[in-house]
Order: structure tokens, then C-alpha cells, then sequence
């Protein structure tokens, strides 16, 4: 590789919208940085609020096996935003003090009604900053929240910025794993009436999390080849899933 | 963040008329920080005409040489390339940073894989740290390089690549296409385009044996080569990109000269482009962020950790003057060229011309 300008042989725009990808910071221009850092940063802000938010349930977990499988989503959540981070040490952020910046267990009221947009300076998805009122909150969240992003995720491992997608291929799995711990937790809770009222109360935040369905952002993104499926698109995919699973185990 | 450390040039070796390779010894206690991995590049600073210049280029060496080599081809009005082609001696230093780069896969000296490689022009260098790598530490793989070129005269690596064909007879092929001179075989001429590859399917490459494919060359190449893997049944996960191009021009542009407005009001006059689209608005010099501004502006400035750790909310000062509270994450040479953090940038002067799209 050489990146010396002048070799370049077509527009990098053209490029994108052709399906090519970016391999490293230096061969990003920079609105395309501006997108992907944000890209990047909404998904490390997540995953650091989902891990301190799981912290808790781990306490709250009704025996050893559900103990672990609390320990290891709390675990494992912080080890994707780590991965991440290090993407985003590349373009000249400070890991270490990334991490000190927000309160990552901080949350608002139960309910609080909250746009779907950033709250506050970190750029979690708003759907993290609604607490966890107990173990069986915590596990129907964590499975709602597991196929959402099984889809949203699945679509950004398909970005143009190839260093991010590899890495997202590696997390979907454990993501994917993290959703099926949720499940089998679900399935030996049961749909008690509290269960009932934790769907109820997470379906519409996290449906929110895709984003407005009409959305210049997704236009800009999709020329960049950051995005590639619209907001509703996937919304509908991870609707229809939640469904799917859900009645699966009792729920209507 | 990756520091520079200086590294010793020994040897200035030309390949072609207008490439050269450069072997580089890090110092003792930095021998560690430039352990590499097949396919890395080092990025290389430079200040040219008080300009600082960061160029990165792929390492060839493999992993058993025991040596850091780049190799690094003249480009036109390339201010790096020129002056490394033209004027770099044994015995210089040169600022580096430690290796980067995922252009590899991990290798397992118990498997026996297929790699299929494509190079166009000095995209041969990470290349051919890969093939040699891959040749020695896995006995049982096999290795195919398709090699594009403009001429004969212009094939960096040309005698090493025949060795190495020797060295490892029935486990490294190298099928050189020339664009503007004719080979015996007409499948051999011309550029690497849809057609070519499907002939390069049908008559050399089995795609359903390979396990890996590596691309490195100019943009239009590896959209065609990609594409033409994916329809031979290749998936993303298969396909490892290396991309040539740079978001920083040949030379820095100079600084924009701050404007020497005079400092009346409390208010500023802040323009600020972001997306193509230029929006103007004024606002109090009271210590608010211009992003918090653009913000309050309704423009969807990017932005994520407020706390001038991220650099996402980077931005070029093209006009006025501006003051950050503090700076985690931009560098000096991107500071001098003009570049702020948004976020923790408070205007000095009554004008500001702000643009994120630089």
C-alpha cells in the first residue's frame, strides 16, 4: 500500500457508492470519518450503558446458572466496546479517557418519555437510558434488545469501513449468544404478568432505536456504503423475529 | 494513540525506475513496537516546506527476514515518494509509527490453504510480505498472485517473485497481466476487468478452493475483482481489502491566515459548512462551543463524547480564530493544518468560517 494521493484513480465517492470498502483512517475523507466516529462511538456508548446496566442484574440473578450467563453479558458488552474503541484509537481518540468521560450506569426515570435522539453528552441509544426494575426486566430487555441487534448490527458488519465490519462479524455471535441466554432465562420465567409488563414496556423503546423511518442521515450513509438497509426495513425484521419468539414461549 | 519513533535507513535499494525499496533498523528499546504482522504498513511524517506530510506504506518483508523493508513507488507530484526516490541515503532517520493494519489473516502451519492474491502496480508490496510469509510458516499452503502491471519494465519484485516460484514449485504461482504489452498468452494482456477474471476462472483459478482472497491495487481494480469473488461464490469474510488511497492531499494546503477582524461586539458571525450545505448564524462569545451552536442551530453536526477525547466532532477553521479549552485527541501537525474539535473550540474573532466537510 502506498498512500500517496496521487494514484488514486477514481473519486473516492464513486468508490463508495460502488460497493468499495475503506481499509485504514488514512484512506477516509472526512465527512466519512465524522459519520463512522459517530457510527462507532453510538455503539461503544451502548455497549458500555448495556454492560453497567447488566451489572446490576447479576445480583438480582435467581440462581448460579443465571448468575453466570448475568456475569458473562456484563463481561462480554464491555469486551465489544473495547474492540471498538480501539477502532476509534486509530483516528486519534483517547481510549483511556473515552471511558472516564460518562456516567455509564446513569439513568433517567422509569417514565421519563425521551425522543429517540441523544440525551445528555454520550451517544448511547436512548433505549439505555431507561433503568432495569429487576431480574425479569432485565431478561426481557436483554432479548428484545439481543434481536434488535442481531439486526442492526448484521447490517453495519456490512459497511464500507472494512477494519469495523470484520470486527462486528466477530461480536454478532456472542451478541447473538447473549439473545439466546436471554431466551432460555425468559422461557424458565415464564409469561407471568410481569414479564407481560416488561414487553410491554420495552417493545416501543427499543422498535425506537432504528431510528425515524424517513431519514436524511440514512441517505447520506447509504452513499458511503456505512448503511445499506433503511431504519423501517430492519424495524419490521426485528418486529416480526420478536413475534416469532415470543409467542414461542407463551407470550400473545 | 501511536507515537513516532525514529528508524534507521541501511539500505536504498532501486526495484524498478521508479521504486525503490528502503530497509529500516528501529532502535534497540523499539525493536518490540515494530514487531509486525504480514500485510502491515508504517506511516512515515515528514515536514516539507514546514508542511507536515504522513505517508504509509506497506511493508514487503515477510516475517522470517528479520529486517523492516518498504517498498515505495514514485508517484507524480508525490512529494513522499519523490523525495524517497530521489534523495533518501542510508545512515537517515526517519520518523515512523509502529505497524498497523488488518490486511492478513492468522496463520496455522497445520492447515493446508488456498490463497488467491491480487496486486495492481506497488499494490504488490503488502503482497508480497503475505506470499512469503504464508510460503514459509505454512508448509502445507498454496498461494496464486495475479500480478497487474503496465509493462514489463514497471514489475516491482519481479526476480524476487520468480525465486520464490522456484524456492516453492507447486505451492506459489504468479500470473503477471500486462496492459500495454503483448504476452505469448492474450489471456496475459491487458487490465484485470470482468472479462478477464472470468477467463482467469475458467481456465487458472478454481474459486470453490479458496479460502482467502487479498486485493491491493487502484480503487476501479478492486471493485471488479471483488465483485467477480463475490460471484464465484466468495463471502465478505473471504475477501481482505487493501486500499491505496489518502485523505490528505499530495502537499498540506497552507493554513488559512486568520483574519485580523476587529474585536468589537461580543458576538461572532459563524458560518459553517457541513454536508456541502453552508448555514450562517451568530452567536455570543461567552465561552459556548461553536459545536453547542451549530448544535442550537439546528445543524446535525456530528459529534459524540463533548469531552475533547473522540475527535468526532473535528472540524477545519478556514476563516477567524478560534481558542480549544482542551485537545485529548487531535495531534500537532492536524492542529496546524487548521483542524479543531468542535466541541471545545470558543471563537477569538467576530468572524468564524467553520467546515466539517474539509
Amino acid at each position: 500500500m502506498t498512500t500517496d494521493a496521487t494514484e488514486a484513480t477514481m473519486p473516492i465517492a464513486d468508490y463508495l457508492a460502488q460497493g468499495g470498502v475503506l481499509t485504514a483512517p488514512g484512506n477516509v475523507p472526512p465527512r466519512y470519518r465524522a459519520e463512522l466516529l459517530r457510527t462507532m462511538s453510538s455503539f461503544v456508548d451502548s455497549e458500555l450503558a448495556a454492560s453497567a446496566g447488566f451489572a446490576d442484574a447479576i445480583n438480582r440473578a435467581p440462581g448460579i446458572k443465571s448468575r453466570i450467563a448475568a456475569s458473562r453479558i456484563t463481561l462480554e458488552k464491555a469486551d465489544h466496546a473495547e474492540r471498538v474503541l480501539a477502532l476509534m484509537e486509530a483516528f486519534g481518540t483517547d481510549a483511556q479517557r473515552y471511558e472516564d468521560a460518562h456516567d455509564w450506569a446513569a439513568r433517567v426515570d422509569r417514565d421519563a418519555t425521551l425522543e429517540a435522539k441523544r440525551h445528555g453528552g454520550d451517544m448511547r441509544l436512548s433505549v439505555f437510558h431507561y433503568p432495569l426494575t429487576g431480574f425479569t426486566d432485565a431478561v426481557v430487555m436483554n432479548v428484545l434488545m439481543g434481536i434488535a441487534s442481531q439486526h442492526a448490527l448484521g447490517e453495519l458488519a456490512r459497511c464500507s469501513y472494512q477494519p469495523l465490519a470484520e470486527v462486528l462479524r466477530d461480536i454478532l455471535p456472542r451478541e447473538r449468544r447473549h439473545m439466546e441466554l436471554g431466551l432460555e432465562g425468559l422461557e424458565r420465567i415464564g409469561p407471568t404478568d410481569e414479564a407481560r409488563a416488561s414487553v410491554a414496556y420495552w417493545i416501543p423503546r427499543v422498535a425506537e432505536t432504528f431510528g425515524a423511518a424517513e431519514s436524511d442521515r440514512f441517505d447520506r450513509l447509504r452513499a458511503m456504503g456505512l448503511r445499506h438497509t433503511d431504519n423501517e426495513t430492519l424495524r419490521r425484521a426485528w418486529r416480526a423475529e420478536a413475534t416469532e419468539k415470543l409467542s414461542a414461549l407463551g407470550f400473545d | 494513540m501511536p507515537r513516532f519513533h525514529p528508524l534507521t535507513v541501511t539500505d536504498v535499494r532501486p526495484e524498478t525506475r521508479d521504486a525503490v525499496v528502503v530497509t529500516l533498523r528501529p532502535d534497540p528499546a523499539d525493536a518490540d513496537a515494530f514487531g509486525f504482522t504480514q500485510g502491515q504498513y508504517l506511516t512515515f511524517r515528514r515536514d516539507f516546506d514546514g508542511e507536515e506530510l504522513r505517508r504509509s506504506y506497506s511493508i514487503c518483508a515477510g516475517l522470517d527476514e528479520g529486517c523492516l523493508k518498504v517498498g515505495i513507488k514514485r508517484v507524480d507530484g508525490g512529494a513522499f515518494s519523490t523525495w524517497a526516490n530521489e534523495a533518501l541515503r542510508p545512515g537517515d532517520v526517519l520518523q515512523a509509527m509502529p505497524p498497523q493494519g488488518r490486511f492478513h489473516t492468522p496463520l496455522d502451519p497445520a492447515r493446508g490453504r488456498n490463497y488467491l492474491g491480487f496486486a495492481g502496480g506497488s499494490g504488490i508490496t503488502p503482497l508480497l510480505s503475505i506470499v512469503k510469509t504464508v510460503l514459509t510458516r505454512e508448509p502445507k499452503s498454496t498461494f496464486t498472485l495475479v500480478y497487474a502491471n503496465r509493462q514489463l519494465a514497471s514489475i516491482m519484485f519481479r526476480e524476487e517473485l520468480e525465486d520464490l516460484k522456484n524456492t516453492h514449485l507447486g505451492r506459489f504461482s504468479v500470473i503477471h497481466v500486462l496492459e500495454s504489452e503483448a504476452q505469448e498468452i492474450d489471456l496475459f494482456t491487458g487490465r484485470v476487468d470482468a472479462e478477464k477474471m472470468e477467463a482467469l476462472f475458467r481456465l487458472w483459478i478454481d474459486a470453490e478452493s479458496v479460502d482467502t482472497a487479498f486485493i491491493c491495487g487502484p480503487e476501479p481494480m478492486m471493485l471488479t475483482i471483488a465483485e467477480s469473488l463475490r460471484k464465484h461464490g466468495l463471502t465478505d469474510d473471504q475477501i481482505k481489502f487493501e486500499l491505496f488511497a489518502s485523505g490528505q492531499p499530495g502537499r498540506a494546503k497552507r493554513q488559512a491566515v486568520a483574519q485580523d477582524a476587529a474585536r468589537t461586539g461580543n458576538a461572532c458571525e459563524v458560518s459553517v459548512t457541513l454536508d456541502g450545505a453552508t448555514r450562517s448564524f451568530r452567536m455570543p462569545k461567552d465561552g459556548t462551543a461553536v459545536l453547542d451552536a451549530a448544535l442550537e442551530n439546528h445543524m446535525d453536526a456530528p459529534y459524540s463524547c463533548k469531552a475533547g477525547v473522540c475527535s468526532t466532532c473535528r472540524a477545519k477553521v478556514l476563516e477567524g480564530e478560534v481558542e480549544m479549552i482542551t485537545n485529548h485527541a487531535l495531534e500537532d501537525y492536524e492542529i496546524r493544518a487548521g483542524y479543531v474539535l468542535s466541541c471545545q473550540c470558543v471563537p477569538l474573532s467576530d468572524k468564524l468560517v467553520l467546515s466539517y466537510d474539509d
